[in-house]
């Protein structure tokens, strides 16, 4: 999958540059604060829920400093993706144990049966395999570099 | 929301989340995430069902094996399951106080 057709899940509403959450928990709800303010979604405990049992799963912090909260619930319409980055960083129980700079949260529907949301997944992890990437996404001054960034080659 | 209502809804996205790394996970273990927490999640899951009411869960597990999945959201007055018209005087007056169904297929509603 194409990263830009990726990239039209989110929208500068869905970025927030500095989280101020240093923990799990907190920094999911930022998220998920960051994510239904100025929709029509009304559950976000269903929401926070959700990605809470997808952490017991197993910790979604699988890239180096990236983690990929992700997950399917009746509280969404359609797949909304959410880019979220901290300079402290958080502790997301990774492998690795280092703390997590960059968030990329996909929430989508139960009715996603092409799994989209799985293949976008896949897409973003493919590419921020790259480290330089890494770094400019990290640098990026707003939305727009950040997804400039994200779509060059 | 009704709070029975509530406890079906997370239970649907537990269901989905434990089918989801039964079918794909394979997949998702290879873009790296464990799933090392499956049994512990599968027991969060019967737990969950023991506070739902018999007759919702039976209803649930019966809708669930029929359809695929047994609640399902309300749409622009229609019922997302069979597209039937669910009638915008069924949502207010009785929406928070009771279960509801969908008259024609018998999905469970959710207002989202
Ligand atoms: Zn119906």
């Amino acid at each position: 999958m194409d990263i830009a057709e990726v990239l039209k899940h989110t929208s500068s509403e869905h970025f927030l540059p500095n989280l101020t959450a240093t923990d799990k928990q907190g920094a999911l709800a930022e998220m998920v604060e960051g994510l239904i303010s100025g929709t029509q979604i009304s559950r976000p405990d269903a929401i926070m829920q959700m990605l809470t049992s997808r952490e017991a799963l197993g910790s979604t912090a699988v890239g180096p400093g990236i983690a990929f909260p992700h997950g399917r619930t009746l509280a969404v319409q359609r797949l909304t993706i959410m880019i979220a980055r901290s300079t402290e960083g958080v502790d997301f129980d990774s492998e690795d144990g280092n703390k997590t700079h960059l968030f990329f949260m996909l929430i989508a529907p139960p009715q996603d049966s092409g799994h989209q949301y799985i293949k976008s997944l896949a897409a973003l992890i493919d590419r921020v395999q790259d480290g330089d990437l890494r770094d400019s996404l990290m640098a990026a001054e707003d939305y727009e570099g950040f997804c400039n960034a994200m779509k060059e080659n | 929301m009704h709070p029975q209502l509530q406890l079906l809804v997370a239970l649907q996205d537990l269901d989905e989340m434990i089918n989801e790394t039964a079918n794909q996970g394979t997949e998702l273990e290879g873009l790296g995430f464990k799933h090392g927490g499956l049994d512990e999640l599968k027991k969060s899951r019967d737990d969950l069902a023991t506070k739902i009411e018999p007759g919702h869960l039976s209803w649930y597990k019966r809708l669930t094996g029929k359809f695929g999945h047994a609640v399902v959201p309300v749409v622009s007055n229609l019922c997302t399951g069979c597209f039937a018209n669910i009638p915008s005087s069924f949502v207010s007056k009785t929406n928070e106080n009771k279960v509801q169904k969908c008259e024609s297929c018998g999905r469970l509603l959710y207002w989202p």
